[in-house]
């Protein structure tokens, strides 16, 4: 080590450790009853807690909280009722939603949402990447459908950031909206 | 014959222990350091136990938030400012909130400011209950640790029904707040405020009272009213020092000049005025002067919409502004260019953390390794709102 002036080390003299200097006996005494008092005060407060407190947490993955029905978790979107509006791609701040639609063909059946808006594109691809979502439930609000939704469901951990990405026009992403949805 | 840095220390039996003690060790604290609440480095020169020198190092949590801002809408922007003090976020959207209000004119509801300052006050509840905890880890004590997060577990499942996050909310919006509180919810904040005020009391006596804290953390790092001055210091570390300067009473935003409340200060009882032992005093008095602010809200709280005049598209007209309000850990301001579009032109954001981090050089030398545990634990950083 270089550039280190020698005495910097004067750090450890007596001045900065001044802990000790007017220590007498009898306040040594003295110390030792008032940290003992205040143990045993310490030990008196977690002893009422154990005899009287409910256990606080729950054993996970056996039981398994139930989120309030707000709660911003995985998202879902029930791609029958999509208008394919983009409003919700262009709310995103991180931009994480990937929309395909062409327009619906004129001979074509008329296809209605639940709600009664008319359907007037035809949804190729509606993909969240939900690696980059940061779950702030902008693009939920503007959706003028109420198809895309929160789920309270927060168990979807996988192994790679490509599983991440959901289509939501897929067969078995679809079924969620039987098992998921609130 | 030894030799340590090309000196001639002596053979093993005739060692001279006075050449041997003119070397500093250096240390790096942190990144990955309990004691540090986050990402930040300190380097620190030792001589055995005692700091010679400290310098800490910041920018591990950069996540470029200032320039993101200009890329996205008004609307937008809040879910990144939730992301500096992660600890406090209600506070930084709140913040952020009253900028962007006072730049385009809009009126918010009376209940709005009622509910924003409920959930800010719950927010202040709930960091200094985060800071109560982890300090008492940080001294070695664990159990204070699990009493204040079973606390403040009440206060983020109340939040989760609100807003639908447990920290990161987006629930104050531009204009109002997104969800209405419902009755029982106010009913479950009295409950919960009537029993915190007797907990509080019981933690100040299990730790504020214990002996072995007193000694840990009275007369350690001193910071006197001048030096606080001088560094710009603010919140809680500022009030310890004995300075009474609270801008909901200075310059009151939101409904706080309706509202009465004490701003404790440092008082120097076991120490000096402005050592660690006066900074945790502080924070555990604000608690209960939270818990004043938020009777009188629930009492007070009116009927009416929580959602002032917004246009959809939001464009705020061209100027500048810098506002500042009182966040959980000192002072946060927003100076917010615009230039009439849709997205912020520039947004620089004032830390209050940023400031204090900046107090360490000088508190650190000729301490204890152990006693700066405690410093930086006082100081109650988060580097989120460091970096930004
Ligand atoms: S929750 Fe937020 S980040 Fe996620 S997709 Fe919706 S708008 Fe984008
Ligand atoms: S806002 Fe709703 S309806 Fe419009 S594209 Fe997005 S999910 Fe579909």
């Amino acid at each position: 080590m270089s550039g280190i002036t020698p005495d910097i080390s004067d750090f450890a003299t007596k001045e900065n450790l001044d802990y000790y200097d007017d220590l007498t006996f009898g306040k040594w005494l003295k110390n030792i009853g008032i940290t003992i008092k205040s143990c045993l005060t310490g030990l008196a407060i977690t002893g009422k807690v154990i005899l009287t407190k409910k256990a606080v947490t729950i054993e996970y993955p056996e039981v398994r909280e139930e989120l309030p029905s707000n709660s911003r978790s995985r998202l879902f979107n029930d791609v029958d009722n999509c208008i394919a509006c983009l409003q919700c791609a262009a709310a995103c701040p991180v931009d994480c939603i990937y929309i395909t639609a062409t327009r619906r063909d004129k001979e074509a059946p008329k296809l209605k949402t639940d709600d009664g808006t008319p359907i007037k594109l035809d949804l190729k691809q509606y993909t969240i990447d939900t690696a980059l979502c940061c779950y702030c439930g902008l693009c939920t609000v503007v959706c003028p459908t109420e198809c895309l939704t929160h789920t309270t469901d927060y168990e979807f951990s996988q192994y790679t950031v490509g599983e991440m990405k959901y289509d939501y026009l897929e067969e078995d992403i679809r079924a969620w909206k039987h098992r998921i949805v609130k | 014959m030894i030799e340590i840095n090309g000196k001639d220390i002596g053979d093993l039996t005739t060692l001279n222990y006075e050449k041997m003690k003119s070397d500093l060790l250096t240390l790096n604290m942190g990144p990955q350091h309990p004691a540090t609440h986050g990402v930040l480095r300190v380097e620190i020169k030792t001589d055995s136990e005692i700091i010679a020198e400290a310098t800490p190092y910041i920018g591990y949590l950069h996540r470029c938030f200032e320039k993101h801002a200009e890329k996205i809408d008004y609307r937008g922007v809040i879910p990144f400012v939730d992301r500096m003090d992660y600890l406090g976020a209600m506070g930084m959207e709140w913040g952020y909130a009253l900028t962007v209000e006072k730049m385009l004119g809009t009126e918010v509801p009376r209940r709005a400011q009622y509910i924003r300052t409920i959930v800010g006050e719950l927010q202040r509840i709930a960091s200094h209950l985060l800071f109560y905890g982890v300090y008492a880890i940080d001294l070695g004590a664990f159990s204070p640790f699990l009493y204040a997060f079973d606390e403040r577990e009440k206060v983020l499942r109340l939040f989760e029904e609100l807003s639908g996050a447990r920290l990161l909310y987006n629930y104050i919006w531009i204009g109002g707040v997104w969800n209405d509180i419902t009755d029982d919810q106010l009913r479950r904040i009295t409950k919960f405020v009537d029993n915190l005020e007797e907990e509080v009391k019981t933690y100040h006596k299990l730790v504020g009272e214990n002996k072995i804290f007193i000694e840990r953390t009275a007369n350690v790092a001193v910071i006197s009213e001048e030096m606080a001055y001088q560094y710009g210091a603010t919140g809680p570390i500022l009030r310890a020092s004995g300075v009474d300067w609270d801008l909901r009473k200075k310059r009151p935003y939101g409904i706080y000049e309706e509202l009465d409340f004490d701003v404790p200060l440092g008082k120097g009882e076991k120490g000096q005025v402005g050592d660690c032992w006066d900074r945790y005093h502080v924070r555990v008095q604000e608690i209960n002067e939270s818990i004043k602010i938020l009777r009188q809200c629930l009492d007070g709280i009116e009927e009416g919409s929580i959602m002032g005049k917004v246009p959809k598209v939001l464009k705020v007209p061209e100027g500048e502004i810098y506002l500042r309000t009182e966040c959980p850990r000192g002072e946060l301001g927003y100076h917010l260019v615009s230039d009439g579009g849709k997205t912020p032109y520039r947004l620089k954001i004032k830390s209050s953390c940023f400031t204090h981090v900046s107090m360490l050089p000088e508190l650190a030398p000729g301490q204890m390794i152990a006693d700066f545990v405690a410093t930086i634990g006082s100081i109650d950083i988060v580097l989120g709102e460091v970096d930004r």
